[in-house]
């Protein structure tokens, strides 16, 4: 390929190295702007049933979650919708500070909806005047019924990944001493539910039903969708094991160091070989290693149709999987390991540094159990996630399926360059994790190969690409 | 029917469940929509989302207009991020955009950063036109920061001294508006005037070029196309440049009424009453002729206890027509925004109709489900925000006019005028037969 195109071509090793020497920078400070500190710490306390948040910030950080997080997504989640409150700061309260206010808005919380639960959340206004939260919140628990927690959320205080960490380590303030332990119970940690759309309830559909499989119980997920209780409860769990690596790696470290509660280091469950993985990793800390071993083998040998089809698929290509747009970094790793499971040389396309520098500790965990694929990132992706570039990045990409006689693209229907294309975004292909997740992903590459003749359609390509 | 009445407060801004965003969102939707423009905003990476959204609000192409960011972090806090805003400025050379907006969030304007000297600083070493807008979250509601954009942008494009242009208008604030689709209200409001043979000389803000703002002193009128804000703007045009304020203190033309009074309206000050009351007639002909055709359910519209859950740009004028031509009974409205022109407006709307709803002014969603839960109307014009408070209420029918709405619209409709009247008409329905679909199966099917 041009290395005009190419912005970095090696390993994703080289890549990290590069990021922490701080060499891989885009130019415009426009380019993958992800949420901040404050939407990400949100995301993760909003999946607490009936919790209820007090915004210290003014209205557009509160409307803005509320609206992601919330709104467009409850009725898919089936939850309902529960309130997104704030303090609504104005100039005079920048200029006096709100803690009064803020302790006035937290006992009108409780009044107005009888949560169990309140958090305050500081957004860049209250941190930067020194407002603390942190004193409110324990002033305001000795008024109101609710637990009343605070977190300093403030957008510019650190990146989006510093939002859930802080976020789950708050809650940890929850945890209560147990009396005795659930036996052969686990947490399923760094989930963020709730209503947020964030996760696929599918994936952890078929996580729970793998558990359950193997004889072992769950006590919440924390937090998609757990109660108060079961966050209380968390301490007397056997296990904490991982719903996502990246977002449950800083709780599961710190529930081991501060609790001594193992935490089972798994990757995500794409494909045969990390589905084992990560069922053993929960089953032999619970002394269910034999009946996890049946349930393996059983699953397995009913998957051998889809396993064929998978691998026939995959055998001999150069799997290119891009995931500058979905299905996000760390699921494209495990595609990419997947992809090398059943035989393909799997090429990472456009992983971003700003993305590996928000990722680095499950970036190096990934490099420590070996997964180092080779990654290309294109000019285009690297210089700014405009339009612009979604219109050379498809040329880029295109250029860089061409230069292979035998590739295949997982990823996104935004590209089609011209190789069998994976769609990995359709609804009814989920799950990806486990043993239904390897069913769907046989139809998807079915569907893949049957389809490989086709073209973009002229819609899709001027409505994405521009032109008329 | 008069009931009795009870002006209240809105919820007092301590714990506040707010319907709106804040100022920079306001800003970024009015700077927006100026066509080819580059918007940056000088914040963390969390209000650049927020900028983000304000570009679907105006229906930018996403392939004409750019949005950077400075991504604030701890470091431009502690030490002012003002070198920051001046490179990436500079970089923004690259884009090739004829202008570029600098909003600035309320990090920066608390720690001082100086946008507006930024900017002048650096405007010599660039080729495009710079227009800082202090816009922080903290100055107020996205109504706000509408004004302060249109402020900001007015003083600082608007060539001073022109000729006027006889028979001429610019419209000021179309996207202040809760149809999610408002881009369908301006379009008619448009071809009104072309009809009328009055010329548009500029629209603050949408599809808005340059030279539109160059033009803006020439209007001899100009329409504010909202409740909620560019009143400000209107102000300032009439005491600079003596632009008359046209349809002022008239509700938007929602409804047969509203809309026949402000096609008058317009007719007279341009000496087009004969086209404003052809437009009137024909429009009314076939607002009934279609009913007539497609149904217009009258069994649970007739005296059903209704409520208006929205912004005053809809809300106020929707009073009218829910009440005169839906024969509905109105007992709550429920307001986003309280600008005192519109709180007039609805006072004398009010006594008009005879009718004494419960109002509330400046609402969050705390509020309104409040009032909803006390005066237990049976249907709610809102949003769908209303559609999930009225779930344990008992309350049947919410119709979904207002932002945010849970439905796609891939075509712009209109609630002004005639079709808007059969656009709402439609919403009425659909939600209406939505209702009546059970959840439920007594059994299973065999097919």
């Amino acid at each position: 390929m041009d290395d005009e195109s190419i912005a970095f071509k090696g390993t994703l090793q080289q890549l990290l190295e590069k990021v922490e020497k701080g060499e891989m920078i885009p130019k415009l400070q426009a380019s993958h702007a992800p949420p901040c500190k404050f939407w990400t710490a949100f995301q993760v306390l909003n999946g607490i049933r009936h919790m209820a948040p007090v915004i210290h910030g003014p209205k557009g950080c509160t409307y803005s979650v509320a609206n992601a997080y919330k709104m467009n997504s409850c009725e898919y989640r089936g939850v309902p919708m529960e309130p997104t409150s704030c303090t609504a700061q104005d100039e005079a309260d920048v200029v006096y500070g709100g803690e009064g206010k803020l302790l006035e808005a937290v006992k009108e919380a409780e009044q107005r909806y009888h949560p169990e639960l309140i958090v305050i959340f500081s957004c860049c206004c209250s941190g930067i005047i020194g407002d603390d939260v942190e004193t409110i919140a324990q002033r305001a628990e000795s008024e109101v019924d609710a637990k009343v927690l605070a977190i300093r959320s403030e957008g510019f205080g650190g990146d989006f990944r510093s939002g859930y960490e802080d976020a789950f380590r708050v809650i940890m303030e929850l945890m209560e001493k147990p009396s005795e332990k659930m036996k052969k119970t686990i947490n399923i940690i760094g989930a963020r539910q709730g209503p947020t759309y964030t996760e696929w309830t599918q994936d952890l559909d078929e996580i729970e039903r793998t558990v359950h499989a193997i004889g072992a119980k769950i006590n919440g997920v924390l937090c998609g969708g757990c109660t108060l209780e079961q966050i209380r409860q968390a301490r007397a769990a056997e296990l904490n094991a991982s719903w996502c690596y990246d977002w449950g790696q800083k709780l599961g470290d710190l529930m081991e160091e501060r609790f001594g509660i193992p935490y089972a280091r798994t990757g995500l469950p794409y494909g045969l070989k990390a589905t084992e993985e990560w069922i053993m990793g929960v089953a032999i800390p619970l002394g269910l290693e034999e009946p996890a071993r049946q349930m393996i083998q059983k699953e397995t040998r009913e998957l051998a149709k889809e396993i064929d089809t998978i691998r026939q698929f995959f055998d001999g290509k150069t799997a290119l999987v891009e995931i500058a747009e979905f299905p996000g970094p760390i699921r494209a790793l495990a595609l990419a390991r997947m992809a090398g499971e059943f035989g393909a040389h799997p090429v990472v396309v456009n992983i971003h540094p700003y993305t590996i520098k928000e990722r680095m500790p499950s970036i190096k965990y990934l490099l420590q159990q070996g997964q180092n694929p080779e990654v290309i990132l294109t000019k285009g992706l690297f210089s700014l996630g405009t339009f612009r570039s979604s219109w050379q990045t498809e040329v880029e990409l295109e250029t860089i399926a061409a230069q292979y006689d035998n590739a295949v693209y997982l990823g996104t229907p935004l590209r089609q360059p011209g190789v069998p294309q994976v769609n990995l975004t359709t609804m009814t292909g989920y799950p990806h994790f486990g043993y239904s997740g390897i069913k769907n992903i046989a139809r998807l590459v079915q569907s893949s190969v049957e389809n490989a003749g086709r073209s973009r359609s002229r819609l899709f390509r001027r409505v994405l690409y521009g032109g008329n | 029917m008069a009931e009795t009445g009870e002006l209240m407060m809105g919820t007092a801004e301590r714990c506040h469940d707010p319907y709106l965003r804040c100022a920079l969102y306001g800003a970024a939707q009015t700077a927006l929509g100026v066509t080819g423009c580059c918007v940056l905003a000088h914040s963390p990476q969390g209000c650049y989302l927020l900028v983000n959204a304000a570009f679907g609000w105006q229906d930018a192409d996403y392939t004409e207009t750019q949005i950077l960011s400075t991504k604030l972090c701890e470091d431009e806090i502690v030490h002012g991020g003002e070198e920051l805003l001046a490179r990436t400025i500079l970089e923004a050379q690259e884009l090739g955009v004829p202008i570029l907006f600098v909003l600035s969030s309320c990090g920066p304007e608390i720690v001082g950063d100086d946008i507006v000297a930024v900017c002048e600083d650096i405007r010599s070493q660039v080729e495009f036109e710079i227009v800082p807008i202090e816009c922080a979250g903290f100055r107020g509601d996205q109504n706000e920061g509408t004004d302060i954009a249109l402020d900001a942008m007015l003083i600082k494009l608007v060539v001073q001294e022109r000729e006027k242009v006889p028979g001429s208008v610019c419209l000021i604030a179309p996207h202040a508006n809760g149809n999610p689709t408002w881009i369908g209200d301006l379009a008619w409001v448009k071809s009104v005037l072309s009809q009328m043979g009055v010329k548009v000389l500029a629209t603050l803000t949408h599809n808005t070029t340059l030279n539109e703002f160059k033009n803006v002193a020439s209007a001899e009128g100009c329409i504010v196309l909202s409740h909620d804000s560019g009143q400000k703007a209107a102000d300032y045009l009439a005491n600079q440049f003596e632009i008359e304020q046209i349809c002022k203190d008239m509700p938007l033309p929602v409804g047969f009424t509203n809309t026949h009074r402000w096609l008058t309206e317009l007719g007279k000050k341009f000496g087009a009453q004969d086209v404003a009351e052809r437009i009137a007639t024909e429009g009314e002909k076939m607002v009934v002729e279609q009913c007539r055709r497609k149904g217009l359910e009258q069994f649970f519209m007739h005296r059903a206890p209704a409520a208006i859950i929205a912004d005053a740009t809809v809300g106020v004028p929707l009073l009218h027509f829910i009440t005169e031509d839906l024969e509905m009974v109105p007992r709550l409205l429920c307001l986003r925004s309280c600008l005192p022109g519109a709180k007039k407006m609805l006072e004398r709307e009010l006594k008009e109709l005879n009718i004494s709803p419960r109002v509330a002014y400046n609402v969050d969603v705390y509020k309104s489900k409040l009032s909803l839960s006390e005066v237990r109307p049976e249907v709610v014009f809102g949003s769908n925000i209303e559609r999930h408070a009225v779930e344990e209420l008992g309350i049947p029918f919410v119709f979904r006019l207002v932002n945010p709405i849970s439905r796609f619209r891939s075509i712009n409709r209109e609630y002004f005028g005639y079709v808007g009247m059969l656009n709402i008409i439609e919403c009425i329905h659909n939600d209406w037969l939505d209702r009546y679909r059970s959840k439920e199966r007594r059994y299973k099917a065999r097919w």
